[in-house]
């Protein structure tokens, strides 16, 4: 067994009131609910949390229909990603998606695709989250709750923003980095007047911590860009308690069962001291971050697909020991594919297990005041700050950022996870020891291996769509939407709304957003810009 | 001794490229010279690319089901050019299964998720000697 954690940090055999000497209850714990929130957001957790897995595949139509089967199994929020055009903000009828549509997640490109994906879905009592790119989603989710006739400041949910890392870490838009910080901003303060209730603001650690970040790398990136946001929108007189009410935490957990939840303590403290003194925020929502989870898809495994289940089953106790908002558990057989339905009931079942059978959420942080939990809170706080003032140090983090310096730290975490794992410092049973022969490793092999075939007809239909448009009017609105991009004080996303809502398609919308900022239209100089 | 020249690429939107830069990195580390072709590339892209730089061996990386549709045409490229060089694939999504039919399409030879740095090393070095 290690004497380490997973970040690095020493371990003793066992802890003591030795460990914590300057231990203040009044100022560095507090009970849940007051000020630094280290315990907890709120006074009075009920014990649930926001149970939901991550799913979409195929059309719209059929997303759509794994959402239903999903809230009907006992789901309370919904979280959709997007296959891998819609990620890279290409239409499906793009030369490069032909063999990818509808097959990593849910292929959604115009107005029509949205009311599809969100049709009958109970709006007043479930929570939509989103993992597709933010002004998409957005713009998307806003005009489909008009349509309904539910008012869009009553709704709620989330989008994801990572204007700094996407491009490094497998969602490359090909957005300048100015553009994809711009975008993240006219969101959030689009949203902090038009949808008060509604997350614009999640700080997404999840995704670039899969590259084998240990938790402190992972909470120090994730404040930097935070930090970063907030200066920008303050900078254009955004009051700071507008919209910190509604900034979440999207963070990973991995297998390091105590070290996940000192990350999460520890989080709640450093977010709530920089909301007061370097943000002046004085809502206590303010200063109360949310915490929403994904359990770690890189700490599951191809071989021996079941003991993914029991990983999962581990890291949804932890989160819930941690006291989070909102969880989502890596499909077993993720490692392979996108999850099977078996995979997603398995996830939502471990939620439901963990919450109504186990009694570990009955009661609040029920670690506080642990010797150990206390000691290594402290210690994961000290070093996230000492990580942030050494990456800081070395530069403005959009010029870090645009120069390719936390691509280097991302590919360089990439290496040192393979060699921890080919050299066995970190332990991955059924990987590096307890290995089976492949004809033994047979259980639930067959449901981790399928597959699901591309979604070609989708691209035809988009043609089809785009040619039956009145492309005069098309053209008219894209050029709206460029020469509004072109003026910086302006915000984006009402243009894109108005464009989306004309019919124009996101493949369309990033692409003249594109070309306003002097790149090409399409990437891949593949297609023709229609303006 | 002449230095092995390796490809790598990945094809169609696959982005998961962490897997091919740590390959990248790995063969440099062995004594090989690499050129990356990175990502987005169709078939045609990165055979043009193999015959422009002369390379001995051309690896891609696969994180994602495209490369089952894109690899046959990519092999039939490469007969259709008459050209020798042996091609490896390597990466997460590959099933034992899938694996065969690969090496049965033509494919020199497929890592999957448990692949060492060694084996694959020694893989390529052997096939490079074998041409």
């Amino acid at each position: 067994m290690a004497n380490y954690t997973r970040s690095g940090i020493p371990l003793k055999s066992a802890y003591s009131p030795a460990h914590i000497k300057n231990f203040d209850y009044q100022k560095n714990l507090n009970s849940p609910g007051a000020f630094p929130y280290t315990r907890g957001r709120s006074a009075n957790a009920t014990g649930a949390w926001i149970q939901r897995e991550l799913s979409g595949e195929g059309e719209p139509s059929r997303s759509n229909e794994q959402l239903k089967y999903l809230i009907e199994k006992g789901q309370m929020g919904v979280d959709v990603i997007g296959d891998s055009p819609t990620m890279a903000l290409l239409d499906p009828d793009h030369p490069l998606a032909l063999n990818t549509v509808g097959t990593q997640g849910v292929s959604l490109c115009c107005l029509q695709d949205y009311r599809e994906l969100f049709r009958d879905l109970p709006l007043d009592r479930i929570s939509v989250s989103s993992s597709v790119p933010p002004a998409f989603a957005l713009a998307g989710l806003y005009l489909v709750a008009k349509e309904c006739g539910f008012a869009p400041d009553k709704l709620r949910g989330s989008v994801l923003q990572a204007p700094f890392y996407a491009e490094d870490c497998g969602y490359a838009m090909h957005l300048p980095f100015s553009l994809r910080l711009r975008i993240a901003c006219d969101c959030i303060e689009f949203c902090a007047s038009k949808m008060p209730k509604f997350h614009a603001f999640v700080e997404d650690t999840y995704f670039f911590s899969e590259t084998g970040l240990n938790a402190i790398e992972e909470m120090a990136l994730g404040f930097i860009e935070i930090r970063h946001i907030a200066r920008q929108l303050l900078q254009r007189g955004v009051d700071i308690d507008s919209f910190a009410p509604r900034i979440a935490i999207l963070v990973n957990c991995s297998m390091d069962f105590f070290e996940e939840i000192a990350k999460i303590r520890a989080t709640r403290r450093l977010f709530a001291r920089m909301m007061k003194a370097e943000f002046g925020a004085q809502d206590p929502r303010s200063q109360a971050v949310v915490i929403t989870s994904h359990t770690s898809g890189l700490s599951l495994t191809a071989q021996q697909p079941f003991n993914n289940i029991v990983r999962g089953a581990i890291q949804a106790a932890s989160l819930a020991m941690a006291g989070v908002q909102a969880m989502e558990i890596s499909a077993f057989d993720e490692a392979y594919r996108t999850p099977s339905p078996e995979s997603h009931l398995v996830g939502l079942r471990t939620q439901q297990v963990v919450h109504l059978e186990s009694n570990i959420a009955a009661v609040q942080d029920p670690l506080g005041g642990s010797y150990f939990i206390e000691s290594l809170t402290d210690e994961m706080e000290k070093r996230m700050v000492d990580l942030i003032e050494d990456i800081e140090s070395k530069g403005d983090p959009a010029t870090l950022s645009e120069k390719g310096w936390f691509k280097k730290f991302f590919e360089n975490s990439m290496h040192r996870y393979h060699q921890q794992i080919g050299s066995g410092e970190l332990a991955k049973v059924g990987v590096n020891v307890h290995q089976i022969p492949d004809h033994e490793d047979t259980l639930l092999k067959e449901i981790s291996e399928g597959k699901i075939e591309p979604y070609r007809e989708r691209a035809e239909k988009i043609k089809q769509y785009k040619h039956n448009r009145d492309s005069i009017q098309i053209k008219a609105v894209l050029q709206d939407l460029q020469q509004s991009s072109k003026s910086e004080n302006e915000n984006i996303l009402p243009a894109i709304i108005t464009a989306t809502k004309a019919g124009a398609t996101m493949g369309e919308i990033a692409g003249v957003l594109r070309q306003a900022y002097d790149y090409p239209y399409d990437p891949h100089g593949l297609i023709e810009s229609p303006v | 001794m002449k230095k092995i020249r390796v490809l790598i690429g990945i094809l169609g939107l696959d982005q998961h490229d962490l897997g091919a830069v740590g390959i990248s990195r790995m063969l440099r580390d062995a004594g090989m010279e690499v050129i990356y072709a990175g990502k987005f590339n169709l078939p045609p892209m990165i055979v043009k690319a193999g015959i422009e730089e002369n390379v001995d061996l051309i690896g891609l990386s696969c994180h994602s089901w495209e490369y089952l549709y894109y690899l046959p045409e990519f092999i039939d490229l490469l007969k259709m050019q008459k050209l020798d060089i042996p091609v490896i694939v390597g990466g997460s999504v590959i099933t034992p299964k899938d694996s065969k039919a690969l090496i049965e399409m033509g494919v020199a030879a497929v890592f999957g998720p448990a692949a060492t740095s060694a084996e694959i090393i020694e893989c390529i070095q052997g096939l490079v000697a074998k041409k």
